[in-house]
């Protein structure tokens, strides 16, 4: 029969006991219940926004889900891919958005490193909290998701690197979503001025295949001089709504790394913003999308140049099999103070199947008269020349395939320079290569 | 193949006339013209955006974004920008009953 209403937990009486459950300073109380207020207000976005044409979400019920009020599944957590033979200088694991395990390296607290889950670092360090919410770029308003999220957010991460402190070994963040839980985690990483640190970020789903949802943000705030090195896996089951605003402001000389790659969920819809606010700062984005069944992943990337002297480099590249569905739309916004402002983005689309569907929208939005900014997209099926090359010596056609696959993401993966996260993105996107005729 | 499902009744739609619906995890729009019931993809396979705010004339449903043309009875694409069809899917009547079984392509 047509579509049934299985749960109601996203109304106000369960936002209510959500509130009740937490334990949490008025200031907190009273913003979420201002994102709630927006949240009810506001409608679920329209597909005659440009920013949603391409994305159908009717299919998309909340009222199929639960504010996450109980304590966590019991859950033995997965190994996670990223991390394997990776020594870590700490790990926070959140289960359907509560904190499951935290552990981290005695030199951390020493050096001042504040690390964990964000729910529970609020409690002991509510000022700095408060402070560094306060901080946040991200728009608790710019669409009901985002107003659901600062509404509802529970568990998340926070990484606080004091000025100057260099983390020597990665820090790793498991988000696991199970029997069909949410996961409403903000996560923030601030590096004041001259720190340093690397992360590994990994999303994953375990148990019984039921749909999950993830309604997520992520604010990283690099200080003067900071280094950031972030790696996203996104390996969601292929029943998950995924829906997150991803957000990076770097200041003076702050450098940025941010290599993302995703091929889980139903759908993704993914806003993924840097601003470079100080002058001399630098980011390179890569991205890999490695979809198939009926996957549909949008991504919305913007590199905003408010200071003078920065450069944004931007890569995606997309490989899409069976009916999937890839949206990549990119600008880059240059403000008048961003002269000498070198920008580039670039979307690569390899078409493994004739039902496959990439749609590439690079954009340019400049106001300043003296930058470099060029951008490029190209989409192609695999060359038949090529594979009829490997198997002529030897190859089948399907090691052909992986192959040329895995040489359309080498370079992203080469951009990698920790050798055992460059192979296990390898790894993951090559077990999912299927042959094809 | 999946079975018929009760989806509407004969008294839900108009002549002529639209009704978009969800069955099996996709969104459909069901046709009613001339006494007879088709059923497609809710999908213009020219950007994928929904056909069922669009206008029927005559056996063609027209997409509100570019003004591509399919035909309600076989799905096919009848003018630019869609070149590929749509896809269709069996509708049966009994009494006052409409049913939809949906033809995976």
């Amino acid at each position: 029969m047509i579509e049934s209403t299985i749960k109601t937990g996203f109304t106000g009486a369960e936002f209510d006991l959500f509130l009740e459950s937490r334990s949490e300073p008025d200031w907190l109380l009273e913003r979420r219940r201002e994102s709630w207020d927006r949240f009810e207000t506001l409608s679920w976005p329209s597909r005659q926004d440009e920013e949603w044409i391409r994305t159908d979400i009717r299919l998309f019920k909340l009222d199929r889900f639960s504010l996450p009020i109980e304590s966590s599944t019991a859950c033995e957590p997965d190994t996670p891919l990223l991390s394997e033979g990776v020594e870590l200088a700490g790990q926070s694991i959140s289960v359907n958005s509560q904190s499951a395990l935290c552990t981290q390296s005695d030199s951390l607290a020493s050096q001042g490193v504040l690390f964990g889950s964000l729910s529970e670092l609020l409690q002991e360090h509510g000022e700095l909290v408060r402070e560094l919410l306060s901080r946040r770029s991200l728009d608790a308003g710019s669409d009901r998701f985002a107003a659901l999220n600062d509404a509802c957010w529970s568990g998340g991460h926070l990484l606080y690197v004091p000025r100057g402190v260099a983390l020597k070994e990665p820090i790793h963040l498991h988000s696991i979503i199970a029997d069909g839980g949410v996961d409403l985690a903000q996560t923030m990483i601030v590096l004041e001025d001259g720190a340093s640190a690397t992360v590994l970020a990994e999303m994953t789903s375990q148990g019984d295949g039921q749909p999950g949802l993830h309604c997520g943000s992520l604010e990283m705030m690099l200080g003067a001089g900071a280094n950031l090195r972030y790696i996203n896996l996104q390996n969601w089951s292929d029943t998950t709504w995924h829906f997150a605003r991803h957000h990076a402001t770097l200041g003076q000389d702050a450098s940025l790394q941010w290599t993302s790659a995703a091929m889980g969920s139903r759908l993704s819809k993914v806003n993924q913003h840097v601003t470079l606010a100080g002058k001399g700062a630098n980011c390179q984005v890569n991205g890999v999308l490695f979809t198939e069944g009926k996957q549909h992943l949008s991504y919305h990337t913007l590199q905003h140049h408010k200071a003078p002297g920065c450069k944004s480099d931007f890569l995606y590249k997309s490989a899409l099999q069976d009916r999937s569905r890839t949206v990549w739309r990119g600008m880059i916004k240059v403000d008048p103070a961003g002269q000498q402002t070198d920008g580039y983005q670039r979307n690569d689309n390899l078409l493994l199947s004739d039902k496959a569907r990439a749609d590439s929208i690079p954009g340019l939005e400049i106001e300043a008269d003296d930058v470099r900014c060029t951008h490029g997209s190209t989409s192609s099926q695999v060359d038949e020349e090529m594979i009829f090359y490997a198997t002529c010596r030897g190859l089948t056609r399907g090691e052909a395939v992986r192959l040329i696959v895995s040489g359309f993401f080498q370079q992203i993966f080469d951009r990698i320079s920790i050798d055992s996260v460059r192979d296990a993105l390898a790894e993951a996107i090559a077990r999912r290569v299927r042959e094809f005729e | 193949m999946s079975d018929f499902i009760q989806v509407a009744t004969t008294s839900d739609i108009p002549d002529p006339g639209t009704m978009v619906l969800e069955l099996e995890e996709k969104i459909l729009v069901l046709v009613h013209l001339d006494g007879q019931y088709y059923c497609l993809d809710d999908v213009c396979t020219h950007d994928g955006g929904p056909l069922a705010d669009g206008s029927l004339e005559g056996c063609e449903l027209i997409c509100p974004r570019h003004g591509a043309r399919f035909d309600v009875r076989t799905g096919e694409a009848l003018t630019m920008p869609a070149t590929e069809a749509t896809s269709v899917h069996e509708v049966k009547v009994d009494g006052d009953d409409l049913f939809v079984r949906i033809v995976e392509t």
